[in-house]
């Protein structure tokens, strides 16, 4: 976990981001400049095909930058590949998806645990963090049901502890509410802000909700793939 | 109209462009049911060209016939023939006689020879000379001015390169001789038999030449209208007891029977190459299904019925079919040029003599390969479409999935399995239906969907059992691996049950051609035993019909040379409708030095009555055909000669043209007749000397003083080619085999494809979450990996009983033998590590297919 450092967890330059379509293309960000300090609680807004979930794919090392820098936590991801972006997605960077995106083969327990099995960490020590997570989730009694068998709000609880297992200095949560009912979805937002206040996690929430703008420390509008108000007020 | 035109526009919107957009799956499928289509069509083809060809031959051969007069084992007298002039009931009659012969010097192989009396045989058989207009030119008659006068078939005559007017050597077994060609046969009637290869010439010619004087094979005899069978009866009371009146097409009948078992089982096994190909459509119609449910929901959402999307499937499922089927067309002519040769000599080495011209497109074969094909595809999408139908509207409102949807209880498919396998046991034990092995294909059938309803609780068990070890010993993506497929059930237990059945079908074809092989080799070691085989020159084509002329005999008799010689005498007869050979042979001294391979009955209690010559013993074939048991008495007229003896054994032979009785030479010649030598095999007694060069000392010898007139194979050789006819007749099904497999791992790469294309997301959020690639892809391949291996271990076992249907169910009712069976075990573990190899091959395209949508496709709202 990175705290206190006078480096920014994030920081962007230029960060642009297109996309071929047949003759032209579809530009997802552009130019974006962004710094996010240590332990900030930051909120990405911005209407459907604002650019949101395009930063945050660039963010979480699932996509590469056409163009500009991007440093996350110390790596250079617009010039990483391969085992550099793997290494990247295991400890620094834990994500919370709209869809949950839980293996449904898969319990309770061992999805929290996958991320830390595949990078290979012992099994015992995996299975102590994730009890100890899990309870702290209040999902303690629930360890050995399926997916399929749980509420949105406890499956995204879950989703909430498999992003911890392995420590990431930086949480991205894409639309952790969207489906969730507005209590599950309090919920969640009140998980994540106590997670960066205890923590001192950087947190960096995209969503429409309204949830979390009072917790947050900073607001983010972005439109048409551009940062329009890096302090918005809601 | 209206429908059906909007029900076509839907499918090419929501189907048809689908399958546009991912064509190379399409392709594949496409392929596979071509490759399957491709092998039954050909194969029906082929044995239908050699049926047809047959069959041909025989009408044109029987003519207007309505009977025939025949002699069983012998000739019929021309005495006879005042007989059936004086009978009020015959209208007419022709006497015929029929041998093979071929040019001299050799060239080419034999052809036959038809003697017939021009006059007489008008109103049987339709032959006409070229340039000849209804013979009233009678150029035809040349046939009865000129003795040694032939009539060729077009065919023929371009073969030897001759023309009408030239002369021409002919040799046969007895003599050589020259004759003038009267003139080129039309290509009608007689001249189609034998595949256009035939000659005429006339009965008086033909008999000086071939030494019948006064006798012909057969008399065929035409009856005026209203002839009652009591006029046929009384015809017969006036014939010579040792003649017999029979059906013409007697022969014809027995030869497309054996034709047409054939013929089935060669297309079941052919079927079996389509039967896995219907798996690949299950797979793709069902993924389509999967992928595309929040499409289905929506066009539920919006108006369309349930019925609407199951026929949106059966149709996709339908159009697999006709592509293929049309794809299939020309895979089958390449195909079928291979077949049509090795199937026409597999059935004249095996059954009958069939000489195939060329293809014949039979409409009905073509459309039954049409809609076999077709039905098997829309059988394949019968389930994913109905499953389509479930599709609620309200799934349309869903963001994203959340859990595994529920899926039929693996339990429940279990017990149909169990019950489908248990079935094959009461099947396998119920007769032929009229000669066809209908319970057999059956119980085969059962028990392939039996093992393939197995599949996932094999799965399932598997995957529990191994799981826990997996992850200490082989990691996360091992253990994952077999996660998945333990809660995969029905979606992998296809490709699966695809696998099961092509191991199943090449254990149990590897084992059957090994037994088959195997008591072959027995056979030929001991009942084709010695050191040289000499017979008549031409004795083989023409079944050993003309004995050894006497002075010859005497001089084998004399000759100085340190062997024991074993005569025979072969005649052949039928029982009933069924053909067979009835030898006596030298069986004091046969015993000797060779034997039988017994199936029933004590050898050591049947040996002393078949030295005494009270008792025979018959082949299995001849048992399984005719009902006769050891104790039951033999009954046949042989030359004239009422022979009735019980039968002391049954034993295993596999010589061609039906089965075979046994009986002593000895005893025949002192009961019966002398029923004179049609061949003779020697022993050498010094066996401290080289065979091979006592064998060639020989046939030197009896070439220096008989020259041509005998036909000599030294053991070895003998022994060694009918074990390569043998070879070659199972090469049709080894490429079938292997067609099988072919598909199979098709279906293997085509269900790990689907696997993985349902599961982008998942594999997508392990990138996510930190797999790296290298993860991913291993847990593909062990996902492939124990696919193959559940195939493999339960194909094997299927295998197993399969060929113990094959062996001692399929064959003995389609063909009455059966084999020793034996395991061959090198050639089923090659198998193992072939199949493990195919299974990485096959996952490959799966592992690149895996991360061709970027994971930041997560990320997206539905």
């Amino acid at each position: 976990m990175n705290s206190n450092s006078a480096e920014p967890v994030i920081h962007a330059r230029k960060l642009s981001r297109t996309y071929p379509f047949g003759d032209s293309s579809v530009t997802g960000i552009n130019q974006v400049d962004l710094d996010i300090a240590p332990g900030e609680l930051v909120v990405l807004k911005g209407d459907s095909g604002s650019g949101k979930s395009t930063l945050l794919a660039l963010l979480a090392g699932l996509d590469h930058p056409t163009a500009g820098e991007l440093v996350v936590a110390g790596h250079h991801l617009s010039n990483s590949a391969g085992a550099d972006l793997t290494r990247f997605r295991r400890e620094v960077v834990g994500m919370v998806f709209q869809s949950f995106n839980l293996l449904p083969t898969l319990n309770l327990l061992e999805n929290v645990c996958l991320p830390a099995l595949l990078a290979e960490k012992p099994p015992e020590a995996v299975r102590g963090k994730a009890l100890e997570l899990l309870d702290w989730l209040g999902l303690k009694s629930r360890l050995a049901h399926f997916p399929a068998q749980l509420s949105g709000g406890e499956i995204q609880r879950t989703a909430i502890a498999r992003a911890l297992i392995n420590d990431p200095a930086l949480i991205l949560a894409d639309e952790p509410t969207g489906n969730l009912d507005s209590r599950n979805g309090r919920v969640v937002i009140d998980l994540l802000a106590e997670l960066n206040r205890s923590s001192g996690r950087t947190v960096l929430i995209a969503t429409h909700s309204n949830l979390a703008d009072a917790l947050a420390h900073r607001c983010i509008r972005l439109r048409d793939g551009a940062i329009t108000d890096p302090t918005c007020d809601g | 109209m209206r429908r059906l035109t909007f029900f076509l526009r839907l499918f090419l919107w929501f189907s048809g462009r689908h399958m546009r957009r991912h064509l190379g799956r399409a392709l594949v499928v496409l392929f596979g049911i071509a490759l399957g289509a491709a092998v039954f069509t050909s194969v029906r083809l082929s044995v239908y060209a050699s049926l047809h060809s047959f069959t041909r031959s025989m009408d044109f051969f029987a003519g207007t016939a309505e009977k025939v007069l025949v002699r069983p084992g012998g000739y019929v007298p021309e005495g006879v023939l005042p007989v059936l002039l004086a009978h009020p009931a015959v209208k007419d009659f022709s006497p015929l006689l029929t041998t093979y012969v071929r040019v001299y010097p050799p060239q080419g192989s034999s052809f036959l020879l038809i003697g017939i009396d021009p006059l007489l045989d008008q109103s049987f058989r339709k032959w006409r000379i070229r340039g000849d207009r209804e013979k009233k030119d009678e150029r035809w008659l040349d046939l009865i001015r000129e003795p040694y006068t032939v009539i060729l078939t077009e065919p023929l005559a371009r073969e030897l390169d001759t023309v009408s007017g030239a002369r021409l050597k002919l040799e046969h077994t007895r003599s050589t001789a020259e004759f003038r060609v009267a003139g080129i046969l039309v290509p009608e009637g007689l001249a189609l038999v034998e595949g256009g290869r035939v000659a005429l010439t006339d009965i008086a010619t033909f008999q000086e030449f071939t030494g019948l004087y006064g006798l012909v094979d057969r008399i065929d005899l035409t009856f005026k209208p209203k002839t009652t069978p009591l006029d046929i009866e009384d015809l017969t009371r006036k014939l010579p007891e040792e003649l017999e009146l029979r059906s013409p097409s007697a022969a014809r009948d027995s030869g497309t029977a054996m034709i047409q078992a054939y013929q089935l089982n060669l297309s079941v096994l052919s079927f079996a190459s389509l039967f896995v190909g219907m798996f690949l459509v299950y797979s793709l119609v069902a993924l389509n299904a999967a992928s595309r449910r929040r499409e289905l929901a929506i066009l539920r959402a919006v108006g369309a019925s349930s019925r609407l999307l199951f026929n949106l499937f059966l149709a996709e499922g339908a159009l697999f079919g006709l592509c293929g089927w049309l794809l299939a067309i020309p895979l089958s002519s390449l195909l079928v040029k291979y077949l049509l040769h090795s199937v026409s000599q597999t059935i004249s080495t095996l059954f009958v003599r069939v000489q195939v011209e060329g293809l014949v497109l039979s409409p009905w074969e073509i459309l039954a390969s049409f809609a076999v094909t077709l039905s098997i595809s829309i059988a394949a999408a019968f389930h994913p479409a109905r499953e389509a139908m479930g599709v609620s509207p309200k799934e349309a409102m869903e963001i994203a999935q959340t859990g595994v949807r529920g899926q039929r209880s693996v339990g429940k498919l279990a017990a149909w399995a169990v019950g489908c396998i248990l079935a094959c046991v009461p099947l396998s034990l119920m007769p032929g239906v009229a000669g066809v092995p209908l319970p057999g294909y059956l119980a085969i059938l059962l028990l392939f969907v039996g093992f393939s309803l197995l599949a996932p609780w094999m799965l399932e068990r598997v995957g529990r059992a191994l799981s826990p070890a997996l992850r200490r010993f082989a990691g996360m993506p091992a253990y994952l691996a077999g996660r998945y497929l333990r809660d995969s059930r029905t979606r992998t237990s296809i490709s699966v049950g695809a696998l099961i059945t092509a191991v199943a079908l090449f254990t149990a074809l590897v084992i059957m051609i090994h037994s088959f092989r195997q008591t072959v080799e027995l056979w030929v070691q001991q009942t084709v035993s010695g050191d040289l085989f000499v017979t008549t020159k031409m004795g083989q084509v023409n079944r050993f019909r003309f004995p050894i002329p006497e002075p010859i005999v005497a001089g084998l008799q004399q000759l100085d040379v340190d062997a024991d010689r074993v005569p025979s005498r072969r005649f052949q007869m039928t029982y009933g409708d069924f053909p067979y050979e009835f030898e006596v042979l030298g069986m004091d001294t046969f015993l000797k030095h060779g034997g039988f391979v017994w199936m029933k009955g004590d050898p050591e209690t049947a040996r002393p009555l078949l030295l005494r010559g009270d008792g025979l013993l018959v082949s299995e074939v001849f048992a399984n055909r005719t009902g006769l048991g050891i104790g039951d008495v033999f009954r046949a007229q042989i030359e004239g000669s009422r022979v009735e003896i019980p039968v002391a054994g049954i034993i295993r032979d596999y010589r061609t043209d039906g089965g075979v009785v046994f009986y002593s030479w000895k005893e025949f010649r002192q009961r019966f007749h002398d029923p004179q030598w049609s061949g003779v095999r020697f022993y050498f007694r010094d066996r401290t000397r080289d065979i091979d060069v006592q064998t060639a000392e020989l046939r030197e010898s009896l070439i220096a003083r008989w020259g041509d007139r005998l036909d000599m194979i030294g053991g070895k050789e003998l022994r060694h080619a009918v074990l390569k006819i043998f070879d070659e007749t199972f090469a049709i099904t080894t490429v079938l085999l292997l067609i099988a497999l072919a598909v199979a791992s098709l279906g293997i790469t085509t269900t790990l494809t689907v696997l993985v294309l349902e599961r982008t997301r998942q594999l997508n959020t392990l990138f996510a979450i930190g797999g790296s690639f290298g993860q991913i892809r291993s847990m593909i391949c062990w996902e492939a990996g124990f696919l193959v291996v559940a195939g493999e271990l339960a194909g094997l076992a299927c295998g197993f009983i399969l060929s113990y249907l094959l062996v001692y169910v399929i064959n003995r009712q389609s063909f009455g033998w059966t084999f020793l069976y034996t395991v061959d075990w090198a050639t089923l573990a090659l198998s193992f590590p072939l199949i493990v190899l195919t299974a990485l091959v096959a996952a490959l395209p799966a592992v690149r297919t895996a991360f061709r949508e970027a994971p930041a496709t997560l990320l997206r709202e539905r």
